[in-house]
């Protein structure tokens, strides 16, 4: 079987920093990480290739220095990857980021299962899978936390909602969105890392991948960012000096006074 | 002006405890926020006659910080940090004693410190550091809620110790609240002894003349009682002497820059000899190791079942099943070809040794190592919480833990043995820590009062065996109150009675952590 997954680059602290000028998230190349909800999807390929044999291609569209963290990818368990990386792709949202992804999964020709983390933390719409699915006409299974079965044919997932989870069984190719399981992802093995310096990388540009410019980077998204900003915490810490009696009295007073219960 | 002085009641018991689970008990407690108020209240309870017991985090685990009757000094409450200089490309910081250590590492690799306090000097040197690259205090003792102030007075050490030292290679002055209330201000580098022979000269003028310990220290990690050696730098006497001589009021610390690199590796290997033979081989191998850290067998089944029973614990590592033991180790270095080339050597060696290089954890980014420094928390924790357990059912059990250090040459004997004695007398234990430098705590876990016994009297024959293979019976945690017997098994009755002499120099009436080092009884 063929497993694709798309991974991200996002900031490795959880302190994203924006540019004074452009307000654009400054992507400082070493300190950059995957998205953690990536290495979840990774980690279910990882096992499903583990029962059913086949290969695990990891796929990005970033800057050329994303071929690091691909490298890391492959320590922890791809094949190999493919690296969409060309101006053309600047300034992509995530309509234009879902296109050059379903190029890129073309290029592969045929393909069984993508995986996907549910949401980056630092863009976080979540958008990326179902948009992916919609692109390539495959069926969908967002917030999956486990995969119960794949053959040939299907897939079987347990998926979280709103009331509690869900299994269900869909016909592949598939797109499945993962959150985080019981179990953490593995961590790269020494052998692993020895093999993710050999691990083909192969680059695209956009020209290579066919792809319609008026639907990549800025003239392919409709998206615009009016305005962002680090939201500051106003939150403060006052010492009241009461006791405890006084104290809940305080409080709630306070609810009270902000609407809170009665 | 005095700080308030409290009784103690039940609302502050807490503060008659430390991690090391044993309880004590005191009078009085107070928390001065500044030097001043620390002096006032040691004159005044000084000349009362008043035992003093300085706590900082009270993380020990050498029951140093839990008072023997009373007056509970508490510096918590002085967490600031007073400054820093700049001198030969150098970072140096001072803080208040209470400082934690985790607020510490946040402040230095955020490079966000509250400036109120600073001076001029202080502000440049702030400026500076702020356009340098990141700058660490490396010492690491795991329990980041440690205060700087007990670290010194303990000589604290950790995982990274290995490669960066213990405190007291990262103190470079300090002052010191005498039992008048006086202060020694000591800076690294001033005040030499001429041989044994130390004179020190407070800030109100005081003379006060130390006669040294005859006895050499031993060459490996220590924390062992007093420092002692010919000629030795003052500031080196008063880190780790345990709360005994006086206050820390104030603590100089050198900064040295955070590599760029630094990979945790944590490798697996089907038994303890086969480990030991790895660490002997790596650390003559690479020089770029930060540390060294053992997990034993019944570590990992500790942390096995943990992971299973426990939520808190559920996102551990899952330990290959066929392991037995596990070693950590780390590699700091300059860049990425140098890394590469260090953690692929050790993936030679532990292949030579049986371990199998698919069967590892490598972490490369602070979000994979955070996760490798959790499962090497765990283990202290998870001792910690058997043991609760147990004292529901036998309120006099505590844990009993080890910490002792050999010579490179004597690991694999020292090893031998623990399981030995160990396993003849039935006991249930883990071993884990600082394999790199020889140094594991064996952590008995007594089901019931004989097994405390038993380990307790296993202890005393170590501290026997491991003086004479020339280590330290107290590598990092401080003597304190638990270990203080094994002192004199390591330095004899000249030796002891020599330290005594140093303590009554500075300490006359024998107040200050009464119970550390010395049996009460013996220093009367
Ligand atoms: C889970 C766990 C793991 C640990 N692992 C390690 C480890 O790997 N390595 C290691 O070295 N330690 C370890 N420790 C022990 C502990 O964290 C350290 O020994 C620590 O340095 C003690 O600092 P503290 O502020 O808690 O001191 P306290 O426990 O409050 O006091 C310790 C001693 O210092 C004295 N003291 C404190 N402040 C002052 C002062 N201002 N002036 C004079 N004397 C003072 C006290 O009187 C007492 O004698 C561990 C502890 C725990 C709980």
């Amino acid at each position: 079987m063929k497993f694709i997954v798309c991974v991200k680059q996002v900031p490795g602290s959880n302190e994203v920093r924006l540019d004074p000028e452009t307000h654009a998230i400054i992507r400082d190349a070493h300190a950059a990480v995957i998205n953690p909800l990536d290495y979840v999807a990774l980690d279910c390929a990882v096992k499903l290739k583990r029962r059913n044999g086949g290969e695990i291609i990891a796929l990005s569209m970033g800057i050329p220095a994303t071929e690091r963290l691909l490298r890391d990818a492959c320590a922890r368990g791809a094949d190999r990857a493919m690296l969409l990386t060309d101006r053309a792709f600047a300034g992509s949202d995530t309509l234009a980021t879902s296109y050059a992804l379903s190029l890129g999964i073309e290029k592969e020709g045929s393909c069984d299962l993508i995986l996907c983390g549910k949401n980056a933390i630092d863009g976080d719409t979540a958008q990326i899978g179902p948009e992916l699915a919609a692109t390539l006409g495959y069926n969908l299974i967002t917030d999956v936390t486990e995969v119960i079965d794949i053959d040939k044919k299907f897939i079987t997932a347990v998926k979280t909602t709103d009331s509690g989870s869900e299994t269900v069984k869909a016909a592949l190719p598939a797109v499945i969105t993962l959150l985080n399981g019981r179990e953490m992802p593995a961590l790269p093995t020494v052998s692993g890392v020895r093999y993710s310096l050999e691990a083909p990388v192969d680059k695209y540009t956009a020209a290579e991948l066919g792809a319609d410019t008026s639907r990549t980077g800025f003239a392919g998204s409709p998206t615009s960012v009016v305005k962002t900003f680090v939201s500051e915490n106003t939150r403060e810490c006052r010492d009241m000096g009461l006791d405890a009696a006084a104290a809940a009295a305080f409080l709630i007073d306070e609810i009270r006074k902000a609407g809170g219960a009665q | 002006m005095k700080s308030e002085i409290r009784p103690i009641d039940e609302s502050l018991s807490e503060f008659l405890r430390d991690e090391s689970r044993s309880t004590g008990s005191a009078d009085t407690i107070s928390f001065p926020t500044s030097e001043e108020e620390i002096r006032e209240t040691v004159k005044s309870e000084y000349s009362q006659g008043h035992r003093i017991t300085v706590q900082g985090g009270r993380t020990g685990l050498a029951a140093a910080a839990v008072p023997n009757g009373g007056h509970v000094l508490n510096l918590s409450r002085m967490n600031k940090i007073l400054g820093m200089r700049q001198e030969n490309g150098v970072f140096y910081v001072t803080v208040e004693p209470g400082t934690v250590l985790s607020e510490l590492k946040k402040a230095l690799s955020s490079k966000k410190i509250p400036t109120a306090a600073f001076d001029a000097q202080s502000m440049e040197a702030y400026r500076a550091f702020c356009a340098s690259p990141l700058q660490q205090f490396p010492p690491d003792p795991t329990e980041s809620s440690a205060t700087i102030g007990g670290m010194t007075a303990c000589n604290a050490s950790g995982a990274r110790s290995y490669h960066y030292g213990a405190t007291r290679n990262w103190v470079e002055g300090l002052r010191l609240v005498l039992s008048d209330g006086d202060v020694l201000l000591l800076k690294r580098g001033q005040t030499f002894a001429d041989g044994k022979k130390l004179t020190l000269t407070s800030v109100g003028g005081r003379t006060i003349t130390v006669d040294l310990p005859s006895h050499t220290m031993p060459k490996t990690k220590n924390a062992s009682g007093y420092f002692t050696a010919d000629n030795m730098d003052a500031v080196d006497l008063i880190i780790g002497s345990d709360g005994t001589l006086g206050v820390l009021s104030a603590i100089e610390l050198r900064l040295c820059p955070e590599p760029e690199i630094m990979w945790g590796l944590t490798c697996f290997f089907g038994s303890e000899d086969s480990a030991a033979r790895f660490v002997d081989l790596t650390r003559r191998a690479i020089g770029n190791l930060a540390s060294l850290e053992y997990f034993d067998c019944g570590a990992l089944t500790l942390l096995r079942r943990q992971k299973e029973q426990t939520t808190a614990f559920a996102r551990l590592e899952k330990i290959p099943e066929d392991a037995d033991c596990a070693v950590y180790t780390e590699i700091h270095c300059q860049n990425e070809d140098e890394a590469y080339r260090s953690l692929f050597t050790v993936g030679d060696i532990m292949r030579q040794c049986g371990a199998d290089e698919s069967k590892t954890w490598v972490a490369r980014t602070a979000q994979d190592r955070d996760r490798l420094y959790f499962f090497r928390h765990a283990t202290p924790e998870s001792v910690n919480m058997t043991i609760d357990k147990r004292k529901k059912e036998t309120p006099g059990l505590t844990k009993l833990g080890s910490d002792m250090s050999v010579p490179d040459e004597a690991l694999v004997r020292v090893l031998h043995m623990y399981n030995e004695d160990l396993q003849a007398a039935g006991l249930e234990y883990v071993k884990f820590g600082h394999i790199g430098n020889n140094h594991l705590h064996v952590n008995i876990l007594p089901r019931n009062m004989e097994d405390y016994k038993a380990g307790k009297a296993i202890f005393k024959k170590w501290a026997e065996e491991i003086t004479k293979m020339g280590g330290a019976v107290s590598a990092e945690h401080g003597v304190g109150k638990l270990k203080a017997a094994f002192l004199e098994v390591m330095y004899g009755h000249e030796g002891i009675a020599a330290m005594a002499r140093i303590k009554r120099s500075f300490d006359p009436a024998g107040l200050f952590g009464t119970g550390n080092l010395f049996n009460p009884a013996d220093f009367e």
